[in-house]
């Protein structure tokens, strides 16, 4: 049996400044939360016959991204780049990764990661897996072949469960449990020699100009404000006992628990 | 750190060497060298990812990599760790390379693909008691015997003496005639009469096992010659134009650390009322230090580009050894200074970075030997 899977990753601000930060080479990174998920499909190209696109949506700085994704394993690598995508919102993200996802043909997983570390929404595989009718679970901890099918375990809450699987699928990965390896300098060399990275523009999807970015986004950013917590420290007397329950009723007149 | 000297997969190199060392060599980077500890823990994660071998081709089992990546390489080590580094450095430059460089296809598969996975340590084995500028005062031996060179050599200061499988020993295979015939006899740990000598107690670098190699009547097969016989001083110097564009980049990862610690105390640290780095006289200490480290980083990549473009590079790499291992001395001492108290103590890393950056000077070619070598240079071209 063999698995074709295709994990999809970003590359990700590392710090922004109010009002429109652009993704740049110096200030981004591959997303920490998608490298479990390419972990997760790597460990299975380890013990099985599997292939391992990395797919990725994001200015020409994102390649950067697919090489490491690359160094650590994956065959191949998409990106998908070009000027109208600018201010693309979570659900034009699902639609341009459905429509790669389709143009990359044939698969048996989709891999992502729960958020990402910039925009933190945890929307964009769930949305790509429903434009797809594809199944999802996210917080994916373990998966194992049954009897020639899938057995997913997930984690929700505290609770684990676990599922039979039918492919094609999506799976969002729990970072916990994939911590990721490290990205090697023979696997950078490797890359570097024979880069297998096909870039794709908003034409090659068969969508137009008018669909994605900013107009083609219901998402509407009104404003962005900066937020501070002024913390203080109260200390509380008493023996434990006391403690607690003078705690508990501070914190239920502040509003923060119970009813 | 936006670097418009590197190409794009340079900096993921740096960002990859970055990420592995803050994960896996911080954390010990203080304890290992307080207790002068190998941490074959961490070498031996480095193995397959191609530490050992940055240079190496692929099919060898190298990485296969440019020199400005090995610099990079070298550099974001020695920044974390200075003696592991050290170990890379000398491994990957001087061990590894000139047996790539020189070796014949038969020692190419022999000891390669071992070395650059790391499987196995190499060494070099040139310094002498009584020869260490001056190179060509060796007195080792190799006598030929049969199939076998017999050698009897005293090396000393060897770095990573304590953990080196192959060791490239210069020594004279002139066969007693009063000449001097400089050559590279590779030896392998176990042999008959290889001895390794007690662990040199170093003032830094002490991650790193320096010991003296010793060779008593040690029977090597011919076949571990490396090139020909007087060839010694010719792949010696090869595998120091490379070497000394590795410790560049060491000194330059020490300078750079020492530079962050500077600059992080000098944002922390409050006397009369405001941080340090409100005072100008520490102010000026810290534009002097990112100004010596953007320096020397430019002159060790730059050198490593003219490698990479085959050029010849004796010249450069003196210049970026002598200029990196100075600066590193200066920008060391600086960060110590806005330390205060704190930074002689051994609760602060600028210590330690003081330390390892001493040695930057000595070996590989003492700052002296540097500027010789610079000015033989430079006097040829203006003529
Ligand atoms: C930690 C460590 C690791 C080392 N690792 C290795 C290794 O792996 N392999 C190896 O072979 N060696 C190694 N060495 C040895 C190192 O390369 C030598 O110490 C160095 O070359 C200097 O030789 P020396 O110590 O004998 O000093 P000397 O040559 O005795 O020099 C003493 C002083 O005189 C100066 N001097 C000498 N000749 C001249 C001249 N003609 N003009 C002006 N000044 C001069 C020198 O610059 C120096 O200041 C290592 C040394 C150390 C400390």
């Amino acid at each position: 049996m063999s698995l074709r899977i295709i994990v999809c990753i970003k590359s990700v601000l590392k710090a922004s400044h109010l009002g429109g930060p652009q993704r740049a080479v110096g200030n981004s990174e591959l997303n920490p939360f998608d490298r479990p998920a390419l972990e997760a499909a790597i460990r299975l190209k380890d013990t099985m016959n599997a292939s391992v696109i990395a797919l990725s949506m994001g200015p020409e700085v994102s390649a950067e991204a697919l090489d490491e994704a690359q160094a650590m394993g994956a065959d191949e690598a998409v990106l998908v780049s070009d000027r109208a995508l600018a201010g693309s919102d979570t659900l034009v993200t699902a639609k341009v990764l459905a429509k790669a996802v389709q143009k990359i043909g044939a698969f048996d997983f989709i891999f992502f990661g729960t958020r990402t570390a910039d925009s933190d929404t945890g929307q964009v595989g769930p949305q790509t897996a429903s434009l797809l009718d594809l199944p999802f679970l996210g917080g994916v901890k373990k998966m194992e072949l049954q009897h020639g099918g899938w057995e997913v375990h997930r984690v929700v809450d505290t609770w684990e469960e676990a599922w039979q699987v039918q492919t094609p699928a999506a799976l969002a990965m729990d970072p916990r449990a994939f911590i990721p390896r490290p990205v090697g300098l023979v696997g950078l060399s490797q890359v570097y020699d024979q880069p297998k990275l096909w870039q794709w523009n908003v034409a090659d999807l068969g969508l137009t100009a008018e669909q994605v970015g900013l107009t083609g986004s219901p998402t509407r950013v009104a404003d962005l404000k900066k937020t501070t917590h002024d913390r203080s420290c109260r200390i509380i007397e008493g023996n434990p006992l006391e403690q607690a329950e003078a705690l508990l009723e501070m914190l239920a007149l502040a509003g923060k628990i119970g009813s | 750190m936006h670097d418009p000297i590197l190409t794009d997969k340079h900096r993921i190199v740096r960002r990859s060497v970055r990420d592995f060392c803050e994960k896996e060599l911080r954390p010990i980077a203080a304890q290992i060298d307080q207790e002068a500890r190998f941490p074959w823990e961490v070498a031996e994660k480095m193995g397959p990812l191609g530490y050992f071998g940055i240079q190496a081709p692929r099919e060898l089992g190298g990485a296969g990599l440019d020199t400005v990546s090995y610099a990079i390489t070298i550099e974001e080590v020695s920044r974390v760790s200075a003696a592991i580094g050290l170990c890379l450095s000398v491994h990957n430059s001087v061990a590894l390379y000139p047996i790539v460089a020189f070796g014949s296809p038969e020692q190419h598969q022999r000891w390669v693909p071992a070395l650059a996975k790391g499987e196995k340590i190499g060494a070099f084995c040139l310094t002498e008691p009584n020869a260490g500028s001056d190179a060509g005062g060796i007195i080792a031996t190799a006598l030929a015997d049969g199939d076998d060179w017999v050698v009897n050599a005293n090396k000393v200061f060897v770095t990573n003496g304590g953990i080196a499988d192959i060791c490239l020993v210069f020594t004279n295979t002139a066969q007693g005639s009063g000449r001097k015939e400089v050559s590279v006899v590779v030896a392998e740990r176990g042999t008959p009469g290889f001895v390794v000598g007690d662990l040199e107690d170093l003032c830094g670098m002490r991650a790193n096992p320096v010991t003296s190699i010793r060779l008593y009547d040690c029977r090597l097969p011919k076949a571990n010659l490396l090139g020909k016989t007087g060839m010694g001083l010719r792949i010696g110097l090869a595998a120091l134009d490379t070497g000394r564009i590795g410790i560049a980049a060491q000194a330059l990862g020490i300078a750079q650390a020492a530079l962050e610690e500077g600059v992080r105390y000098a944002n922390q640290r409050q006397q009369f009322g405001v941080p340090l780095g409100n005072h100008q006289m520490i102010q000026m200490m810290i534009a002097d230090m990112a100004t010596q480290v953007d320096a020397a980083r430019m002159m060790v990549y730059r050198a490593a580009r003219i490698k990479d473009a085959n050029q010849p590079v004796t010249k450069a790499a003196a210049q970026a050894k002598l200029f990196a291992s100075e600066a590193a001395g200066k920008v060391t001492d600086l960060a110590l200074q806005i330390h205060g108290g704190y930074g002689y103590s051994k609760a602060y890393a600028v210590e330690r970075y003081y330390r390892d950056a001493r040695v930057t000077r000595i070996y590989e070619g003492t700052s002296e030997v540097h500027r010789m070598v610079i000015a033989r240079e430079a006097l040829r071209e203006t003529l």
